[in-house]
């Protein structure tokens, strides 16, 4: 018998970011092990992260595999767990099991044009992935970003993506009109209509809250794009990451490990329930 | 130790004097022996006080014996916080100590070679490995179906299925034949060598007469679900599952209960705040109830009692197909017994058989 599955390593924080404050925080959070061991992962993975005390939580890596420094998770403030994790210091030990779950495929996607659409937190699985084709650029065709939030001060990553807008399009929106926004105002979905966004030689990878998948789906499948061209990242309630505690299930899938990253022409045939 | 005469995997069939019963159990010191007593007339399977304690019938415990090897509750680790602002984090895997099971239904049995499917593979689960690893599973076959509600023969089992145990005893009247299936199995008997004999011709005969015999007595039925896992895939959005679903209560017996379900959660039990120190715990958990899927945004994928009868039939009868080839139920009924409004598994999987025909 090998490795306990369960035990997690133990990790320091080592850098605190406060992305957005308010009703629905949001911190991002760089992480340091303590026995110095590095994380092989792919783009696309999740860790278990605990807080002792409080218990663990499935979130994505938002850091890119191409960072070699710190392991970075950007959070919600949301349940026991993230709440918790909002209230650690710069110098904490939180635990980290992990990587677990598939990846994007990236190979396959060598030489197409990438269009990632992300809502609210949603940026956060994808920001790795936009890091990691930038970072290989030559690798692929053209990369355009489109992110929505509920408000400005809801946007996550902020000085980042005005630096990424030097390096690719950029598209942002809000819900509302706020004075002073030159931008999109609307949802995600719309936004993707809006920008007309062309299938041809592409792939969509979309994330953010289950209403907002959907609807990005239909808008792309509007724009003609083929189930095959469209990927997403779901996220279920977890508690082991291993695919044994039964309750992040889609049909026969554990998104946990046999998912969190599925291409539409996969993810619809399973059953309707994420 | 020695391991004598007999060569591992050959079977070896023995036959016991009932009378010699307790002194085997006396034989089995190493062991923590566990096996079927009554309490306020409900059977569960209880450690063994002395040998005199045991008697093996054909009784079904409330509880399976699946408690044995995945227990309610256990811990994983203990968590510290030391003084340099650090955490110290101390394994409690289970204790190798040797246990055996006596009485075990053979759908038990089967069901265990289910869990352990589920608890292998890339992420080997240490703490039910530990437990099984240590655990021999002493099977009773059933001369009468040990409840009303029995299935076994529905969904690929039967009163003597060998599946998962170690031994397997059959009750002859004065003796029980005995089967070693394993080396466990083996072991258990040459912990008594001298009280097993050799059989004659005519005691395994009448062991296969009991056997086929206790076939027939089953009668409750579960007939042509072939193409129920096709079935229950085109039947996801159907309001079937709203009126089968009606009177749940959602208590989640049928699962707790069920020889085969195996979903549970993990928690973190604080014992001291400064400094802080508790344990993470696994604890059983249930696909019937609300909070079991629930994000903590409040968005619940099954949020209605019907999507959740919904996954556990579907999870039995179509998931688990799809990935391990086998109905996830062994067919030991106390899903339907022990339901407080009466919801049936075999009605509602006949209904799904019979849906649109």
């Amino acid at each position: 018998m090998g490795h306990n599955v369960y035990l997690p390593k133990l990790a320091r924080i080592i850098e605190i970011k406060e992305e957005v404050s308010g009703a629905r925080p949001i911190k991002t959070f760089r992480t340091n092990f303590l026995d110095g061991d590095g994380f092989l992962y792919r783009c696309g993975q999740c860790a278990m992260l605990s807080v002792f005390g409080r218990g663990e939580v499935m979130i994505s890596i938002s850091s890119s595999p191409l960072v070699k420094d710190y392991l970075q998770f950007s959070v919600l403030k949301m349940g026991r767990v993230t709440s918790a994790l909002h209230d650690m210091e710069v110098g904490d030990v939180l635990g980290i099991r992990g990587p677990y779950g598939n990846s994007f495929p990236l190979d396959e996607w060598k030489g197409k044009n990438i269009i990632f659409a992300g809502g609210g937190i949603g940026l956060a699985p994808l920001w790795g992935l936009v890091h990691m084709t930038l970072g290989n650029k030559k690798d692929y065709g053209d990369l355009t970003l489109i992110y929505g939030s509920r408000t400005s001060k809801d946007i996550v990553f902020k000085e980042e993506l005005e630096e990424l807008k030097k390096r690719m399009p950029v598209h942002l929106s809000i819900d509302v009109p706020e004075p002073g926004w030159s931008e999109f105002v609307g949802f995600v979905a719309q936004n993707v209509m809006d920008k007309k966004l062309s299938p041809h030689n592409a792939i969509a990878i979309t994330c953010g809250p289950p209403i907002m998948i959907k609807t990005v789906i239909k808008a792309l499948k509007d724009l003609k794009f083929e189930d095959e061209q469209i990927y997403t990242t779901v996220e279920n309630k977890m508690k082991c990451g291993i695919g044994k505690c039964g309750r992040c299930n889609i049909g026969r899938h554990y998104v946990c490990k046999d998912g969190p990253v599925y291409s539409w022409a996969e993810l619809k045939k399973l059953p309707q329930e994420y | 130790m020695e391991i004598p005469k007999i060569l591992s995997g050959e079977m070896m069939d023995k036959i016991l004097a009932k009378k010699d019963f307790p002194e085997w159990l006396k034989k089995l010191e190493a062991y923590r022996v566990y096996a079927p007593r009554k309490q306020d007339d409900v059977w569960n399977y209880e450690p063994v006080s002395g040998p005199g304690n045991v008697q093996l019938a054909d009784v079904m415990t409330a509880v399976p014996a699946k408690k044995i090897v995945f227990p309610q509750r256990e811990y994983f680790f203990e968590f510290r916080e030391t003084d340099d602002n650090g955490t110290k984090l101390t394994e409690l895997l289970p204790e190798d100590n040797p246990v055996v099971v006596f009485g075990v239904r053979p759908c038990e049995g089967k069901a265990v070679t289910l869990t352990d499917k589920v608890f292998s593979g890339e992420f080997e689960d240490p703490y039910y490995w530990k437990r099984r690893n240590a655990t021999t599973l002493v099977g009773l076959a059933c001369g009468t179906p040990p409840s009303p509600n029995c299935f076994c023969t529905s969904v690929n089992g039967s009163p003597h299925s060998k599946e998962g145990l170690d031994l397997l005893l059959t009750d002859l009247g004065e003796t029980f034949y005995a089967e070693a299936l394993t080396k466990k199995g083996e072991k258990l008997i040459l912990e008594g060598q001298k009280l097993f004999k050799d059989p004659k011709p005519e005691d395994k005969k009448k062991a296969e007469k009991i056997q086929v015999e206790a076939e027939k007595k089953i009668r409750r039925k579960l007939n042509r679900i072939e193409n129920v896992p096709l079935k229950l895939k085109g039947m996801f959005d159907s309001p079937f599952w709203d009126d089968e679903s009606m009177s749940c209560i959602r208590c989640g017996i049928c699962t707790y209960l069920c020889p085969t379900c195996h979903c549970f959660d993990m928690n973190d039990e604080v014992e001291t705040t400064t400094p802080l120190q508790g344990k993470r715990v696994r604890t059983w958990d249930t696909c019937q109830f609300p909070d079991f899927t629930m994000h903590s945004s409040g968005h619940n994928p099954r949020p209605e009692k019907s999507s959740r009868l919904r996954q556990r039939i579907n999870h039995k009868f179509q998931y688990f197909v799809e990935i391990w080839q086998n109905y996830q139920c062994t067919g030991c009924g106390r899903c339907i017994s022990l339901c407080p409004v009466g919801i049936d598994i075999i009605k509602v999987v006949e209904k799904v058989r019979d849906y649109g025909s």
